[in-house]
């Protein structure tokens, strides 16, 4: 079944609107609104795409909905998404640019921002909890979350993490093949 | 001109810089050095400011900017120059990965992404807990708990394992706290 673009472009506007505070909120509204509510993609797929769209230079939640667009609908789909994705965000500075002034100093603002600053700590952690049974599915991957948890915890970048993940990904394949071929 | 210089400079950041929306910043305070878009106070407050409302700070940053410097035709422009560079390599990328499906080599590299990208994601909420809710005292060295935040957690958490609802009742839900926990702001108004 093809995926509407009409309803693509909404769900895409309706996360933009929802990514508060850091683009890795991007993976629960996905999983929210891409697998749970619509069974679009599987909560591998949306790891998957996060992490490409972590690889990939510029910035990870739009990278993350292309890869998602494309995967539904191509070319079309990837471009749909990132305008859905953009269009919310884009507004709102457009009106905060002309008031920056006041909003920096609102104390009010501070309070919500504080309130939803709390909110994001449960919800990353609720996605971990979500993604640990398809990520974390032997002893090795679970190595591999202790191990990359602690680079990233000493501030060693992301892209690097990636690459050494995958780097590992790519020697256990051929030692795998290798195996095989020994038998 | 203007147009085609702010194309390229926020293209150029599309394209170097790799690992997120913080990876950004080292360019764009370079960008406020260099021309005189924006100044580097004004990038402080818009990043204060990009943290409240929707969507990623690196994309915000270039909308602002690109409005302070020539409008509305200027905003549009920043936020499609910033976007296009990964647009293209996505798009190359994923037909790269259509034809290779299911090959072992493929399926290693992301049997090992995954729990790196969830340890990641474990880090931001450890780091998000460090920052909001144990409190740096500068004077004594001492770190404290902020009780209100650690109650608000405490309360959210509880709920996260009663019923799974949108995140949008979370984020809801914190705004309100946010407010209701600091009611002395709004008396002081």
């Amino acid at each position: 079944m093809k995926v509407k673009l009409s309803e693509l472009f909404f769900v895409c506007l309706k996360i933009g609107t929802l990514l508060l505070g850091g683009g890795y909120v991007i993976v629960p509204l996905l999983i929210s609104e891409f697998t749970q509510k619509r069974n679009w993609l599987t909560r591998e797929e949306v790891i998957d795409f996060y992490a490409m769209g972590q690889c990939v230079p510029g910035i990870i939640a739009p990278n993350t909905i292309m890869f998602a667009g494309y995967k539904l609908r191509g070319t079309i789909g990837a471009f749909c998404a990132l305008i859905g994705l953009t269009l919310a965000p884009f507004v709102t500075i457009l009106l905060v640019a002309s008031f920056i002034g006041i909003i920096a100093k609102s104390v009010i603002m501070n309070d919500i921002f504080w309130g939803v600053n709390v909110a994001i700590i449960i919800l990353i952690f609720l996605t971990v909890k979500e993604v640990w049974g398809v990520s974390i599915v032997d002893k090795i991957t679970f190595l591999i979350f202790i191990a990359a948890f602690l680079m990233c915890v000493f501030g060693i970048s992301p892209a690097l993490i990636i690459l050494l993940a995958a780097l590992f990904g790519v020697l256990r394949a051929k030692l795998k093949q290798q195996r095989s071929e020994h038998r | 001109m203007i147009f085609f210089l702010l194309c390229f400079e926020f293209a150029k950041i599309g394209f170097f810089s790799l690992g997120g929306g913080y990876a950004t910043l080292p360019f764009l305070y370079h960008m406020s050095e260099v021309y005189n878009w924006f100044s580097p106070q004004e990038l402080s407050q818009m990043l204060a400011i990009s943290s409240i409302t929707p969507g990623p700070v690196g994309l915000n940053v270039a909308t602002f900017a690109g409005f302070k410097t020539a409008g509305i035709l200027g905003s549009i422009i920043a936020t499609m120059s910033i976007m296009l560079p990964s647009l293209f390599m996505i798009l190359i990328i994923s037909k790269v990965l259509k034809k290779v499906k299911d090959s072992p080599v493929l399926n290693s590299i992301m049997y090992a992404l995954r729990p790196a990208t969830a340890a990641m994601l474990a880090c931001v909420a450890f780091r998000l807990f460090c920052d909001s809710i144990i409190l740096k005292n500068d004077f004594s060295g001492f770190s404290f708990l902020d009780t209100k935040g650690f109650l608000l957690l405490i309360i959210l958490f509880i709920v996260s394992l009663k019923i799974k609802k949108d995140p949008l009742i979370y984020l809801a839900f914190g705004a309100i706290a946010g407010i209701l926990l600091h009611f002395n702001h709004i008396l002081a108004l």
